[in-house]
């Protein structure tokens, strides 16, 4: 049921992402640095927040859609990379890329524990099981404490509430969001690099069928390990890109609903594409924070979020990037090159 | 040289292979028997799919029974599957280069090797397009593409003719004997096309019940009446 088949239409998308890596690169840049031109600095911090949690969609939509499996626990493993960088900026003082990448290490450990019961059961069982997990997390880290600069080994002190420092060359608000989108951008490019070489063929096979995969020589549990360890690597940098950006974290921000929501998001946003998951990030935390403007409750954001998942699984499995995909082609004809059928 | 040694496959109570016992050394091999006869799980016991219950089996001098899938078909064992299974969402070309993947080749090694099993498959002028947008029949070729990529010592083919026109199958025909020759590999073949077994089999074996009806050369296995019995009153199309 949830690991819909894919979608007939899915190359284009790579292929417009192949041949256009120079555009690719302007929109990156443009993203960066054209909306602190434009906005207000609470603006940013949610923009900031958006290039963020794209990061973490985009490491769903990969485990989703190569392996057809349902992660409802990358939340929490944003959390465990978080609480891991916080340790050791606070704990080491090491600069902030070493603790990012301690946090996208410690959360790809975590993911490829993860991994283990993904290997003997898949659908609803699996995401089940990884529920339970981010909900084992959200308890272990109300007893532990995210680290503000306490002693001790959680690090935790009630009163001394310290900041986490950002990386030298991105301590103001606009030049952390710039940060922000060019570490997710690499970390998209990571992805999409696993997806056209070797990592990705096999993938593609196992998602056809085990049997198939193994036949060619393809060792599935290892690439399903692997797949586990990337997704779990990006959702721990997020992790620690989150912790920069409110310079500390929460116990009470890692629910385990928000992983049911933003893998639902996902769904929604489109996970066979890479703009899919800017949209998933957009609608998770634009939507909120625009309703709250306009003065509705934030939480009005479920309900609709609600009612997109069900079209999204009724009519539109390729979520709101296919659908504008479909909609570019039938404008601009058939423009993506020999990969009409 | 395929050495069966007293295998024995049986699913609850149902008894899939009995203890086979057979040596099989022809270049092209025939697997034939009436539906359920146990072709389809003997494929599955070489290819490390099903563990027999009890048995062993030796290829070229190596013990295979208690290798993974993945190794056997790192030491050269390919199969194509009874329902094919290419992927539609890769070219033809990276359908057929996963297999090279696992293997320890140099990239040049890998491009020719690709290139070679695509020739030989006929299907080099489709290489990069996706499989998607394939025929059934392409689907099939690139499935056997892959198959024979990357030096094989041994392919096993279940049904690959099956729903296929004349001509469709007169190509798979000479694709399947030029195995022997241009890849080197020992093929085993299921099919119920008893005309494609004719022209590219030296010998064929005979299974009912999961037991060995017999063993022999082609000809002399298709005129013998134990066999004729077998078929009699369930003839195949
Ligand atoms: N995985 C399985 N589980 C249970 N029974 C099986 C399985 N595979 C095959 N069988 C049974 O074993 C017998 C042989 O099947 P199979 O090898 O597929 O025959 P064939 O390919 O000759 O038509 C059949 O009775 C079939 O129902
Ligand atoms: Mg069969």
């Amino acid at each position: 049921m949830m690991a819909s088949d894919p979608p007939v239409v899915s190359t284009p998308a790579l292929a417009v992402w192949r041949s256009r890596s120079i555009g690719l690169l302007l929109l990156v840049a443009a993203l960066a640095f054209l909306p602190p031109l434009l906005l207000a600095s609470l603006w940013l911090k949610v923009l900031t927040g958006v290039a963020i949690y794209t990061l973490t969609a985009a490491a769903i939509a990969l485990l989703y859609r190569r392996l057809g499996l349902v992660s409802l626990a990358h939340v929490a493993l944003m959390g465990a990379g978080g609480w891991v960088g916080l340790r050791l900026a606070y704990g080491l003082g090491t600069p902030f890329e070493v603790n990012m990448l301690a946090g996208g290490i410690a959360a790809a450990g975590l993911g490829m524990v993860f991994a283990y019961p993904a290997l003997r059961m898949r659908g609803l069982y699996l995401a089940l099981v990884t529920l339970m997990i981010a909900g084992a997390f959200a308890i272990i880290v109300n007893v532990l404490q995210f680290p503000n600069g306490g002693g001790g080994w959680s690090g935790f002190a009630v009163k001394s509430a310290g900041y986490m420092p950002r990386p030298a060359i991105a301590t103001s608000d606009v030049g952390y969001y710039a940060y922000c989108v060019v570490v997710t951008a690499l970390g998209m490019a990571l992805i999409h690099w696993h997806e056209i070489g070797k990592a990705g063929r096999a993938w593609a096979l196992i998602r056809r069928s085990e049997a198939a995969a193994m036949s060619s020589g393809v060792d599935v549990p290892f690439y399903k390990v692997w797949a586990f360890a990337l997704s779990g690597f990006l959702a721990g940098i997020a992790g620690v890109l989150l912790a920069g950006n409110l310079q500390m974290l929460d116990a009470r921000s890692f629910p385990a609903a928000e992983s049911v929501m933003i893998f639902a998001l996902t769904i929604v946003g489109g996970a066979w594409n890479p703009v899919g998951a800017l949209i998933a990030a957009a609608l998770y935390r634009l939507v909120p924070a625009l309703l709250n403007d306009f003065g509705v409750n934030g939480d009005a954001a479920y309900i609709i979020f609600g009612a997109a998942l069900i079209h999204a699984l009724a009519t539109a499995p390729r979520g709101i990037a296919g659908q504008l995909e479909d909609l570019a082609s039938r404008l601009f004809g058939r423009s993506n090159g020999g990969n009409t059928r | 040289m395929i050495e069966i040694d007293a295998v024995t496959v049986s699913f609850g109570g149902v008894t899939a292979l009995n203890t086979l016992t057979v040596q099989l050394d022809a270049p092209v091999v025939g697997i034939i028997g009436p539906n359920g006869a146990g072709k389809t799980t003997f494929l599955n016991v070489l290819s490390g799919f099903v563990r027999p219950n009890s048995g062993r089996i030796h290829a070229f001098g190596r013990e295979l029974t208690g290798m993974q899938p993945h190794q056997r078909a790192q030491w050269g064992l390919r199969r194509s599957f009874q329902k094919e299974q290419a992927v539609d969402e890769l070219t033809v070309e990276d359908n057929v280069r996963v297999v090279l993947d696992s293997l320890p080749l140099s990239r040049d090694v890998v491009e020719d090797a690709l290139t070679g099993a695509l020739e030989f498959t006929g299907i080099s002028a489709i290489r990069r397009r996706s499989v998607a947008g394939l025929n059934a029949f392409e689907r099939r070729m690139t499935e056997l593409a892959r198959c024979v990529a990357g030096s094989p010592k041994l392919i096993l083919l279940d049904e690959p003719g099956a729903g296929f026109s004349q001509s469709e199958v007169a190509t798979l025909r000479s694709v399947i004997n030029g195995i022997a020759e241009t890849i080197g590999a020992r093929t085993f073949l299921i099919d119920h096309d008893v005309d494609l077994i004719q022209a590219t089999c030296q010998r064929t074996i005979v299974l009912d019940f999961g037991s060995l009806v017999t063993y022999g050369e082609t000809a002399s296995v298709l005129a013998d009446p134990k066999v004729r019995a077998v078929y009699l009153g369930m003839e195949e199309t």
